[in-house]
């Protein structure tokens, strides 16, 4: 293993270590990967695995919120199981911390983030964008407003799922930038004339049928719909400078002491690994150096609003205040 | 008119029925009997419906079923009574009985005969077995069907009321007048009860006439040896007599035996008194009946006899004996197996 | 009451077992004086909308399959019933998705045919898709109770001139009532619980708001709501107690044989069914298979479903019988029966967290395919109880006690006579719990041994990454290795049906 000195002084370089960089790992690992990413990132779990034969690594799938809840049950009986936890959610990530039980990671490794994504006890892995989804018989990106409290009186019909967790983080960070009363006079609008779905995929999917002119989701959703079918009729557009355009992250915590968990997150965070994920999951790379996923512009064209997204972990008054005005 | 030519039934691959021929008329009560599974319920559900048919043609009335056309149970007009009941245990009694009756006629004429009416009204868990058959037996009489089928119903009654309940479900019947199958193991039953009698073997028809007839002239061994005590005495076959180590008994040839038969002989055929001098025969066996005493005796050179004797003669174990035919009508002789 | 019946302490001790998740929630719930919300009233309706219309449909569609599986002689007659009930074994969210991508202006077979077909969306989606994976529950439940009954009151019946069909609907099922219910409360019990299914047709129930307020990480919440649930749970089961029974001897059971052209007419009339529960999703899911290729899959999760689901299902009949005949026995037992369907009422991520509390108590167990086994007959006890219970209840008194006086001991008697007369149940039983067992996902996620995959985590995984096409190989060895369960089961049935034949042969 190398020393730490040394991998302090790398993480001075702005540019994304490769995992050639990176010492081997050894012993057993736990991770508990929130939700299931298909094969992507069990691609991911295998090259790392292949890279590192002495590394025995046990992966539990689950629902984010189910694992974290696990968490919390597994401490509270002095139980545990996992190392690491990654979770596509930065509520659960807030549960976790909250309980106490993530881990401050080193700083060398954090400054190998861009700077607005660096945290003090965990590490973001890939971002996720809020994009309005559009109909392309139907809309060109011009008809789409790029001010996301605009979208209920734009006239069009949009899909949206108010049920799902990233529509709520949303919600949340349009509460912090925009204050409680517009943001529940903007649900109050949109109420009227937004049509609800289970998931985001299924906004997407919605979108693209034409059963809605645009919506509300992550990225991603299109642009796997779109890679699994290039003449799907939806695009994507993107508000500027608020909520409409927020970037959020799937993260991990380090639950357990000792180097290996922490350098299991190097390997996340190399060159390697966040160009296969922005090229084959669509998520958007959160180191320097790697590009984004095609078919996304450059973040730095849209101007996403600055916000720490551990504040968005504060999920109750949004919940309160969508069920005061009527959409959960 | 019930009319059954040719009739076999399968189960799978296994032939239950063959070939199997008979007509019924008017309030006629024929009985079919024999051992378990010969194949007589399979003829009763075939008759009723109940099963597909193989081969052959069941008509009654204004149907005719064949194996490419079957007619539904509910449409042939035939009434069936159950081993064991079969009565609806959700319902009251007269709500049995008048199961599918648009008016209470029938129903009040059969519950009244039958002596039911003080059960009207209760549901038939609380009713004795005979009361349960009775009730059985007022249900099909009363939807006045055209054919009845008794599949064994007095099998699950004790004795003495299965002797009761015997007549009872007779005169019912030759009342209603109508033709019935009763089908039966109970070779006494068998007897007493039908006007016809058929006689089932391994799903073939051995035998189909009156009872007395099969009873005395069985149409084979199978058929003697079911109906009753048999006891087969060797002998020569001269005309209308065989010569037997008893002496020269009428007789007739069943199966077209000639020379050397077997001589069929009922316990009743045959007289037993003490030995004058030594006698021909020793006693093996006595078992008392009440008004008669059925002895085995082993005659001397010879096979093992049944007699039956007034329960005034007794013997011993062991004691000699003299054994005589006594019979006056002609015997059945067969062929040396 | 001077003395205890001999099934109750065993079965009272199950009971409490199967409490403790229930337990667990009452302990999670850290602030009971929000109990009501009132804004929920309005879910409840849709909830219960949804639940009676789907109860329903799955007795207009189960009792006549199981009808037609229990008493008619069709060619590969057994075939039929696995392709019956293998809906039972896939998940409904898995159906309401492909629904939903299958029909509709835009949907695939808009696409692929040309056809026009109405979206599948709302109450009227949700019930369809409901019905269509919970029906096979009446199925095994109602074929049970119907083969246990003799054949001779039908036949008495159609001899009074009272036609087929008319018969078993005033004969035979009144008698299969209790099947029948117990059917129909285990299609309550799923649709009150089940979350993916109502969200995906854009219906708003009870449910929702339970996984709004989990995945918000209230689980305080999620409980507290859960236990709300559970009020609507306790009544159904109570109506579901109210319903009596007929005593009467077993026997051979009924046989219909079909004409020619019969056969043919039966079979177009199931194939429906059959196409939309199981050949729909598997179809779009082949097709998608086609379009994105295929990747990461393990035959060796086929054989951890199909291991792990007979090992729970054999533990659960086991623990059922007890249970089944306390209820029988009296009152007191009837609540320990009832207890044990508490579970099954609780939407499943709920259930999940709080069998992992529970699992805990345990800490060398926890994570161990030996708790997850136990937290699967937790979640599913009640379904081998109905099942038993249902045929063991109509069971004639005289028969054990016939076996007493011959001078068996209790147990002799228990081995001897009832097991071997209750198999149908038993069977019925453990093939209910084999098949949700088969597509049970939150407690297999959360207590399998760490790296343990089963086909229903594996679909869940693909399908939660939008990689639909993965999921046509675990779907449709989901339906094969559930046929393969099944009819190892009916193997077994089939030798008691000979044991049966043999007696009553004339």
């Amino acid at each position: 293993m190398l020393p730490g000195g040394l991998l302090a002084q790398e993480s001075q370089a702005k540019i994304a270590l490769s995992v050639e960089e990176l010492p081997a790992l050894e012993g057993e690992l736990t991770l508990y990967l929130g939700r299931g990413e298909g094969g992507l990132y069990e691609n991911v779990l295998d090259a790392i695995q292949q890279r590192n034969p002495a590394l025995e690594l046990n992966i539990r799938r689950g629902p984010t919120a189910a694992l974290a809840n696990a968490i919390v049950a597994e401490s509270r009986a002095g139980v545990r199981r996992a190392n690491l936890f990654w979770a596509v959610d930065t509520g659960a990530i807030g549960l976790i911390s909250n309980e106490g039980l993530a881990r401050e990671l080193p700083q060398d490794l954090t400054n190998q983030l861009q700077a607005n994504f660096r945290y003090e006890k965990w590490s973001p892995i890939t971002g996720r964008i809020r994009t309005l989804p559009y109909n392309t018989e139907r809309l060109t990106a011009a008809d789409v407003p790029d001010d996301v409290m605009a979208v209920p009186d734009s006239g069009l019909s949009i899909g949206w799922a108010p049920a799902y967790a990233s529509f709520q983080s949303f919600v949340t960070a349009m509460r912090l930038l925009e204050g409680e009363q517009a943001t529940g006079e903007w649900l109050q609008k949109m109420d009227k004339v937004a049509r609800s779905y289970a998931g985001e995929l299924g906004v997407v999917m919605a979108v693209e049928r034409g059963e809605v002119d645009m919506g509300f989701a992550n990225h991603y959703y299109t642009l796997r719909l779109k890679a699994g079918k290039p003449d799907a009729t939806v695009d994507l557009a993107f508000t500027n400078n608020d909520a409409g355009c927020l970037v959020n992250a799937s993260g991990i915590v380090a639950l357990s002491e000792g180097d290996l968990p922490i350098n299991f997150i190097r390997y996340l965070l190399t060159r390697e690994v966040q160009s296969f994920l922005s090229s084959e999951a669509f998520e958007i790379p959160l180191v320097d150096g790697v590009a984004p996923p095609q078919g996304l512009p450059d973040l730095a064209t849209i101007q996403p609003p600055d916000i720490n997204l551990t504040r968005l972990a504060d999920l109750r008054p949004t919940l309160d205040l969508m069920r005061d005005v009527g959409v959960l | 008119m019930l009319q059954i030519e040719n009739l076999c039934v399968d189960y799978g691959p296994v032939r239950v029925v063959e070939n199997l021929n008979l007509t019924l008329t008017e309030d006629e009560i024929l009985m079919l009997v024999g051992p378990t599974a010969c194949g007589k319920t399979t003829i009763l559900q075939a008759v009723a419906g109940l099963i597909p048919i193989a081969q052959g043609r069941i008509s009654l009335g204004n149907w005719e079923a064949t194996p490419g056309k079957s007619i539904a149970p509910e449409k042939r007009k035939l009434g069936m009574v159950f081993q064991d009941f079969a009565l609806f245990p959700h319902l009251t009694v007269e709500q049995n009985v008048a199961f599918r009756l648009t008016d209470m006629v029938q129903a009040d004429h059969w519950l009244k005969l039958l002596g039911l009416d003080n059960f009207r009204y209760v549901k038939p868990g609380t009713l004795s077995g005979g009361q349960k058959q009775r009730v059985a037996l007022a249900r099909t009489l009363a939807h006045e069907p055209s054919l009845i089928l008794l599949d064994e119903p007095l099998s699950n009654l004790d004795a003495a009321l299965k002797d009761s309940l015997r007549w009872e479900i007779r005169n019912a019947l030759k009342v209603a007048g109508v033709p019935a199958i009763w089908v039966t193991h109970d070779q006494e039953e068998a007897l007493s009860v039908g006007d016809r009698l058929g006689v089932l073997n391994a799903g073939v028809l051995e035998q189909l006439a009156s009872p007395e007839a099969c009873f005395c002239e069985p149409a084979s061994r199978f058929v003697a040896g079911f109906l009753g005590e048999a006891s087969f005495i060797r002998g020569q076959l001269k005309g209308n007599h065989v010569s037997t180590s008893l002496g020269d008994v009428p007789a007739t040839a069943v199966d077209e035996a000639t020379g050397e038969v077997d001589l069929l002989l009922r316990p009743d055929d045959l007289s037993l008194a003490a030995a004058v001098g030594p006698g021909n025969a020793k006693v093996s066996w006595a078992r008392y009946e009440g008004a008669y005493w059925l002895y085995g005796v082993a005659l001397d050179g010879g096979p093992q006899l049944q007699i039956r004797t007034s329960h005034e003669n007794y013997f011993g174990i062991g004691e000699r004996v003299g054994v005589e035919v006594i019979t006056t009508h002609a015997l059945a002789a067969f062929a040396i197996a | 009451m001077t003395r205890w019946p001999v099934s109750y302490p065993l079965a009272l001790l199950i009971a409490l077992i199967t409490a403790a998740p229930i337990v667990v929630l009452i302990g999670l719930v850290e602030n009971p004086a929000d109990f009501l919300d009132t804004r929920n009233l309005d879910l409840l309706v849709n909830t219960l909308l949804l639940m009676l219309f789907t109860v329903t449909g799955a007795v207009i569609i189960g009792v006549p399959l199981a009808v037609l599986t229990a008493y008619v002689r069709l060619p590969l007659g057994k075939l039929w019933l696995i392709l019956l009930a293998a809906p039972l074994a896939m998940p409904s969210y898995i159906g309401a998705f492909t629904f939903y991508a299958a029909f509709g202006p835009g949907g695939e077979i808009d696409n692929l045919l040309g056809i026009s077909t109405p979206s599948a969306s709302g109450l009227t989606g949700a019930t369809l898709v409901m019905i269509l994976y919970t029906y096979p529950f009446v199925l095994l439940t109602t074929r049970a109770s119907l083969l246990s009954q003799d054949a001779s009151l039908i036949n008495a019946s159609r001899t009074l001139g009272l036609s087929l069909p008319m018969s078993l609907w005033k004969i035979a099922l009144p008698r299969a009532l209790r099947g029948i219910t117990a059917g129909a409360l285990l299609s309550a019990l799923y649709t009150l619980s089940d979350f993916g299914t109502p969200a995906f047709m854009g219906l708003d129930t009870f449910t929702r708001v339970i996984y709004v307020e989990y995945n918000a990480f209230g689980l305080d919440q999620a409980a507290m709501l859960s236990l709300q649930l559970l009020v609507i749970v306790g009544l159904i089961l109570f109506l579901e107690s109210t319903i009596g029974v007929t005593l009467e001897r077993p026997g051979r059971s009924l046989t219909i044989w079909p004409g020619r052209w019969q056969v043919p007419a039966l079979l177009a009339a199931v194939a429906p069914i059959v196409m939309l529960s199981i050949v729909l999703p598997l179809g779009i899911f082949t097709l998608w298979l086609f379009r994105e290729g295929n990747a990461g899959f393990e035959l060796e999760y086929a054989w951890n479903s199909t291991y792990v689901s007979l090992l729970a299902a054999a533990v659960a009949v086991v623990l059922a019988l007890p249970v089944a005949y306390a209820s029988i026995a009296g009152r007191f037992g009837r609540l320990m029966d009832r207890i044990t369907y508490l579970g099954f009422g609780v939407p499943g991520i709920v259930m999940g967290t709080a069998l992992v509390y529970a699992g805990l108590q345990v800490p060398f167990m926890y994570q161990t395919l030996g708790l997850l086994v136990i937290a699967y007959v937790l979640r599913f006890l009640s379904l081998a109880v109905g099942s038993v219970r249902s045929t063991a209840e109509k069971l004639d008194a005289s028969l054990t006690k016939a076996a007493r006086v011959l001078g068996a001991r209790p147990s002799e008697v228990f081995w001897r006579v009832t097991v071997p007369l209750t198999f149908r149940g038993m069977i019925a039983g453990a093939a209910l719990v084999f098949l949700e067992v088969m597509r049970e996902l939150p407690a297999t996620l959360l207590l399998a041994p760490t790296g343990f995959e089963t086909l229903a985590t594996y679909l869940w995984r693909v399908y939660e990454a939008g990689y639909f096409g993965r999921a046509a190989i675990p779907g449709l060895l989901l339906v094969l290795m559930s046929g393969l369960g099944l009819a190892l089961m009916l193997f077994g049935e089939r030798r008691a049906e000979f044991g049966m034949i043999e007696d009553k042969k004339s």
